[in-house]
């Protein structure tokens, strides 16, 4: 417990250091103002809900190979911190749309695909709560984390593919200024740090529950003995990989 | 700048209280698994 304290510790203070350089280093934008430092944060965390979908594809992948319950475990842990950076993607950029396209919401294709990429992993958690614990549970969720990951190419490639209102890449076509750029690279890795954190932390908690019988969770009288990966032929098997 | 403070609000709260929530949950599982 102590070194995931730590590691909290160490991504927290990342970030405040992320804020003081977005707060208090990078420029102003001309145009558009203070709200414009909405963009460090809200892009960096739209890469690091890639980063963690692209967990869940590994994990899934290696799970349906290999049958490895840490692999089903790290899909999990990255579909839950993921979709929390989906949701800060999302809200930051509806706040910053308002000022300055002067509407929450359009349904333009970054945004609606955006959405989309959050209705599929919040679909894939909702499935792995409501279905019965077990390897059939996680067969079709590792299939749902599989094909849910196409829609992250679409939501990076959309401004590319369709007319968005949404504005295109600016990082790799040289169009901040490099007081703006070292801000959002800073701010972006520390995002990526936090995220790391969360997945493994969510990773250690999936991995108590699996290892605690069924049922425990809830207050029961009479605590069953199966664990969330029993089968009825190996009762204890709950560790096995 | 109203817009500004609101989107860094909400990223403060729903970071950081889903970092305090999983570290919690952990302190209590390793708890009633101890």
């Amino acid at each position: 417990m102590t070194r995931y304290l730590g590691a909290a510790g160490g991504a927290v203070a990342l970030m405040l250091a992320a804020a003081a350089m977005i707060f208090f280093f990078a420029p102003t934008d001309a145009l558009q103002g203070p709200v414009q430092k909405i963009f460090y944060v809200h892009v960096a965390a739209a890469i690091a809900a890639f980063a963690s979908f692209a967990t869940v594809l590994v994990g899934s992948v290696l799970y349906l190979w290999r049958g490895s319950l840490r692999a089903d475990r790290l899909a999990r842990a990255g579909a839950l911190v993921g979709l929390v950076f989906t949701t800060v993607t999302l809200v930051m950029g509806m706040l910053w749309a308002r000022p300055i396209w002067g509407t929450y919401w359009t349904w333009d294709a970054r945004l609606t695909s955006t959405l989309v990429l959050w209705i599929i992993y919040a679909g894939y958690l909702l499935v792995r709560r409501l279905a019965a614990p077990g390897r059939q549970a996680a067969r079709f969720a590792a299939v749902v984390g599989i094909f849910g990951f196409i829609d992250v190419p679409i939501v990076y490639f959309s401004v590319d593919w369709w007319r968005t209102q949404h504005p295109g890449p600016v990082i790799a076509t040289d169009a901040l200024p490099p007081e703006m750029l070292s801000t959002f690279l800073f701010t972006m890795a520390c995002t990526l740090v936090l995220a790391g954190v969360l997945i493994a932390i969510r990773y250690r908690i999936e991995t108590v529950m699996d290892q605690q019988p069924v049922g425990s969770v809830v207050a029961s009288p009479a605590p069953p003995t199966r664990t969330r990966f029993a089968s009825p032929t190996s009762p204890q098997s709950g560790e096995v990989n | 700048m109203g817009y500004l403070v609101v989107a860094y609000a909400f990223a403060v709260v729903a970071l950081g209280g889903y970092l305090a929530w999983s570290l919690m949950q952990l302190r209590d599982l390793t708890r009633k698994k101890s």
